[in-house]
């Protein structure tokens, strides 16, 4: 790590050398540096900031780890109109992200209906790989669904759940004709399905209260159930970035980017392929955010089956935010093009981009831990405008690989250890939970402190999971 | 073994290795079938696959991909090439299994570090999969 110069208590700067156009910003305190352990995410940053219009710095959030292209928690913004926009800086699992939900009772007046509650969201959750949903979408709906996100599943979910939900569920300019036969092809049938890999559903308990008037708006308190889901747009977005990361190797050369990494391929936003991906990508954020909908219908539709009608009615979403997706936004008298691959949007109080009963107290932002330990809301702050495009990170961040993490635990053995410690876990696979072992993750207690240190969001409150839904 | 898991903290990544370049992509579905063997049902599937392409790398990645996609949309566990062609620029194959549940889903097949070169008297390939 000697290549970087401190800037700040937990600022690191990786200068600007040989193709790089900016500077790499790095935040991390010595144990996250070290946690890295040369896993390759630095000369991934470094690749990113050779792209065409980068702009200030590319950055690296605390979780940051190694990816394919951009690291994970990895964010470049790029300037607008000739900056370019990069399918690989998106990710596959475009607008994958994470919705909370926050139940009318405390964990305690749960009491032994923990287990049939958890039982019964994984009955009712499609999870896991060749898990259709049971609603298999014509054409006209999903083309609605792709324009219009949320708002085109009439009658799953509420108003309130689309207004509380980033850019209100919907990205401007989505256009189905930009989405291929062979993408919609794999999401026809996975609305409303978690997925697999580190996709999961968290019931959870609300342990610690840090900011309490933030706490009040987004109306959690000390001992509520909570519950977290994270997925994203399943195989439509997954395709909608393989066709376009292809369609641009072909178009480099008609722009005269050369790329030092394949997977980095982009053009510029403003061209015919980069409005395409754009109006691509939207489409698929949008069906993100109906997938996340339809899930949290299918967890109320459980709570009610469970605990009675009135305890789903009283069910509310807090927020839902994405963390795979590139945005059009204004810094500093700029129009970028702000990819976040990992990372997390987080604007400050008196943001109109955020819902106006969190304007006085900053967007919710959620940190997923890793089973068996913590989650984190944060809410965002003014530093994060001033240093990372309005950005923090989105998890704790992987320190080991699947197949390290598979050769330390198996499988059942993990079950049974996060049963004794109180968390019921539903998984189709031993092979998949082993893979997503907490040890397998850095510690998020200290990623979300770097993030409060470094002034771009505070914690509001921190989550226990007592249950588990693994993808 | 004709391929190798290696070391990647986010994602999979898989080495190849074989005398030919047709063997190579053999490789590559053995290390499909290796991910994605999981509970097969006694449904047969027989699926032919044609793709072209004059970039070896690339259409290396389409072959991965292509079966990956088999497995999400028809839950094909692979088992077996009935018959597999590689010519200058397309790949045609029969590929047969069962319909079942695949063990894991693979998102995608990147071109994240993607190479297909001549090796040590044979041929190597590296393929990173988002898992």
């Amino acid at each position: 790590m000697s290549e970087l110069r401190r800037v700040g208590e937990v600022e690191w700067e990786l200068p600007a050398t040989g193709p790089m156009h900016v500077p790499g910003r790095v935040f991390a305190d010595a144990e996250l540096l070290e946690a890295l352990g040369g896993d390759g995410s630095l000369d991934q940053l470094r690749n990113v900031a050779t792209l065409p219009g980068v702009v200030d710095a590319v950055l690296a959030m605390p979780d940051v780890h190694q990816g394919y292209g951009f690291p994970v928690g990895g964010v470049a913004a790029t300037e607008l109109p000739d900056g370019v926009v990069s399918p690989g800086g998106v990710g596959f699992d475009i607008n994958c992200g994470v919705r909370l939900l926050a139940a009318p009772f405390a964990f305690d007046e749960l009491g032994d209906r923990r287990e049939a509650l958890v039982h019964e969201i994984s009955r009712t959750v499609p999870a896991g790989t060749g898990r259709g949903s049971g609603l298999e979408l014509g054409r006209a709906q999903l083309e609605r669904v792709l324009v219009d996100g949320p708002r085109a599943l009439e009658g799953i979910g509420t108003p309130v759940d689309v207004e509380l939900t980033e850019s209100a569920g919907r990205l401007d300019g989505a256009d189905p004709r930009a989405v291929s036969e062979r993408a919609r092809q794999r999401g026809s049938d996975q609305l409303g399905t978690l997925g697999s890999g580190n996709h999961f559903l968290e019931v959870q308990r609300v342990d610690r209260v840090h900011d309490r008037a933030a706490a009040e708006a987004q109306g959690l308190a000390e001992g509520q159930v909570t519950i977290l889901i994270h997925s994203g747009s399943r195989g439509l977005g997954h395709q909608v970035c393989t066709d376009f990361v292809k369609r641009f190797q072909g178009a480099l050369d008609r722009y005269g980017i050369r790329v030092v990494d394949r997977q980095l391929a982009c053009a510029p936003a403003s061209s015919e392929e980069g409005r395409s991906y754009l109006a691509a990508m939207a489409a698929a954020a949008n069906f993100a955010w109906a997938n996340r909908q339809l899930i949290a219908h299918r967890v109320r539709q459980a709570i009610a089956r469970v605990l009675g009608e009135e305890a789903a009615a009283g069910t509310r979403q807090v927020y839902d935010v994405a963390h795979n997706v590139a945005k059009i936004e204004r810094y500093g008298g700029l129009e970028l093009c702000v990819h976040r691959k990992g990372a997390t949007r987080a604007f400050p109080p008196g943001s109109r981009e955020i819902p106006e009963r969190y304007r006085d107290v900053g967007q919710p932002v959620f940190i997923p831990g890793s089973m068996g330990t913590a989650s984190y809301v944060l809410a965002g702050r003014a530093g994060a405008m001033e240093r990372s495009f309005g950005t923090v990170c989105h998890g704790a961040g992987r320190r080991l690989s699947r197949t390290a993490a598979r050769k330390r635990v198996k499988g059942g053995d993990l079950r049974r250890q996060l049963e004794e410690q109180g968390i019921s876990v539903r998984s189709p696979s031993n092979r998949g939970l082993a893979e997503e072992a907490p040890f397998a993750y850095k510690e998020v207690d200290k990623v979300v402190e770097v993030v409060e240190r470094a002034g771009l969001a505070v914690r509001v409150a921190r989550l226990r999971p007592v249950g588990v839904v693994k993808g | 073994m004709p391929f190798r898991w290696i070391e990647h903290t986010g994602e999979l990544e898989v080495e190849l290795e074989a005398d030919s370049e047709q063997g190579l992509f053999e490789a590559g579905f053995d290390a499909i079938c290796d991910l994605v063997s999981g509970d097969g049902t006694p449904e047969r599937i027989e699926v032919p696959v044609e793709l072209t392409g004059s970039d070896r790398a690339l259409l290396m990645a389409d072959w991965l991909g292509e079966l990956a996609f088999l497995a999400e949309t028809r839950g094909l566990v692979p088992e077996r090439l009935e018959s597999f062609e590689l010519d200058e620029d397309r790949v045609r194959a029969l590929v047969q299994g069962s319909a079942g549940y695949p063990a894991h889903l693979v998102k995608a097949v990147t071109y994240h570090r993607l190479s297909f070169e001549r090796a040590d008297g044979g041929w190597r390939a590296r393929v990173v999969l988002d898992v």
